[in-house]
């Protein structure tokens, strides 16, 4: 088998590309792709700890069962988060990050 | 280790069914003519119309909810997957059933929610000639007064 | 030596990890980087599929299916749809900051969070062991998996379904009250480069949106 540490470089470089993709990046699907990213990187990272964890012999499924949930939570966010990009362009024309106005007092009145 | 080695065929059919599409793309490039390319020849089809504008246009956004309903009833299917792949210690217990049978009453439940309101998220025309029919009204009225 | 199947394996399971972990550097990579907007959804729903060979390194096929039911076949789906309902004549404008000093600030972000990560990762006491600390789990076949993550998952942790379940009805709910609340709409016509793409309603008290009604009157009075 593979050594542990191998799995969590490979689960901390797809968290740092994850993280780029969120910080650096304008269109605002490619945010939700660096997100994406970053989810299955952490995925990794816990069903490697899972497998080499401290367990007395004795294989638990905890870590498995753990990602089962998490990977079903995660699909219903993105959902939620398209469904909020799509309105968010319905209603000004644009996903750039660049031209997001945060504060606009139209309904605050 | 061992079950990745069990799934080893499934990875050579995938690579054999790209390679398959690279073939196929390859082999028409070798097949066909090369003669030189112009504007005209390279034009979309408009049925002899001269094409205006790009080719894509954008849909209506309340296509999105069948999208979200899909990833819903996929998340369900998963862990009725598990459910159906137990022993049957687990598949013939009562309180374990139910439990399934709770779960998806809980998601049916949405989805009955969503697809009863579909028809109240979709911009038809109506509330927007409404809204216009005021305010062109009103427009109206603040002429008739100013003159 | 003898090309017994440990030894074959021994050998082989570097290669394998190496190659998996190169195709998803290199897919993540295009997914974030390639122009095109449709090509990093789909290099992103790729390399969704391809994760799911490290979760059958580490035995659990269960989540391997599921990686790909629902990341491919769910999420990926979902960003390819998103992106085709928005229109894209603006897409290659996006992908260059316009100030040097915004990248610079994001790309120093995403450092400092590797680093922390790495940092957090590192520092757990086991993680330079090389053998997993269970003993022979892997003669059972597939199917001890399943069971046995049935056994956990329904049988002794019933209520987090329950859970789960409640928020996909959180989800399906908020889907339907968001697309309700903007379905007032306001007559405002977005214009693209190929002209007027979405006419909203005006708002009533805004005067250089005159024009606009008298022009969508004279489209109504046809």
């Amino acid at each position: 088998m593979m050594p542990l540490y191998a799995y969590v470089l490979v689960a901390f470089i797809l968290v740092g590309m994850g993280a780029y993709g969120m910080m650096v990046k304008r269109n605002l699907i490619r945010i939700l792709i660096g997100a994406e990213i970053m989810g299955n990187g952490v995925l990794i990272a816990l069903i490697a700890f899972a497998m080499y964890g401290p367990t007395a012999g004795v294989y638990t499924f905890a870590g498995q069962g753990l990602v089962v949930l998490v990977i079903s939570v995660f699909a219903a966010h993105t959902a939620l988060a398209m469904v909020l990009m799509l309105m968010y362009h319905r209603r000004y024309g644009h996903v750039d990050l660049g031209k997001v106005v945060i504060l606009e007092d139209e309904h605050f009145d | 280790m061992r079950l990745f080695m069990d799934f080893l065929p499934v990875i050579i059919w995938a690579i054999l069914a790209g390679a398959l599409v690279v073939i196929m793309l390859l082999t028409s490039w070798f097949l066909r003519p090369h003669t030189l390319q112009n504007s005209e020849k390279t034009a979309s089809y408009e049925c002899g119309e001269e094409p205006i504008g790009p080719a894509r246009i954008s849909y209506p956004y309340n296509y999105i909810v069948y999208t979200v309903l899909f990833v819903v009833v996929d998340v369900l299917t998963a862990f009725l997957w598990l459910f159906a792949s137990a022993s049957w210690d687990i598949r013939g217990s009562v309180l374990i059933v139910s439990q399934a049978i709770i779960f998806t009453l809980i998601i049916m439940i949405g989805i009955w929610y969503a697809v009863s309101r579909i028809p109240e998220t979709i911009l038809d025309g109506s509330e927007t000639l409404a809204l216009y029919r005021e305010a062109k009204a009103k427009r109206d009225k603040e002429v008739e007064t100013t003159h | 030596m003898q090309l017994d199947e440990a030894t074959l394996i021994g050998i082989a399971e570097p290669l394998e990890f190496l190659a998996v972990t190169i195709a998803v550097i290199i897919l993540a990579y295009l997914a974030l980087e390639h122009k095109d907007i449709v090509y990093a959804a789909f290099f992103f729903g790729l390399m969704a599929a391809v994760v799911s060979g490290y979760f059958l390194f580490l035995e659990a096929p269960f989540v391997a299916g599921m990686q790909i039911a629902v990341y491919t076949g769910g999420i990926s789906a979902l960003i390819v749809f998103g992106v085709l309902l928005l229109p894209r004549s603006q897409d290659s404008s996006l992908e260059t900051f316009p100030s040097l000093e915004k990248s610079r600030i994001g790309k120093l972000i995403a450092a400092a969070v590797t680093a922390l990560s790495a940092a957090l990762a590192l520092t757990y006491p086991g993680v330079w062991q090389t053998a997993p600390s269970y003993a022979g789990i892997e003669s059972e076949g597939a199917n001890y998996f399943l069971e046995e993550l049935a056994v956990w998952l329904w049988q002794d942790h019933g209520i987090l379904i329950q859970i789960v379940g409640l928020i996909i009805l959180t989800t399906l709910v908020g889907t339907i009250a968001i697309m309700r609340m903007e379905k007032a709409e306001r007559l405002i016509p977005l214009k693209s480069d190929f002209g007027i793409e979405v006419i909203d309603l005006e708002k009533e008290d805004d005067h250089e949106s005159d024009q606009e009604v008298s022009s969508s009157s004279e489209v109504e009075d046809q």
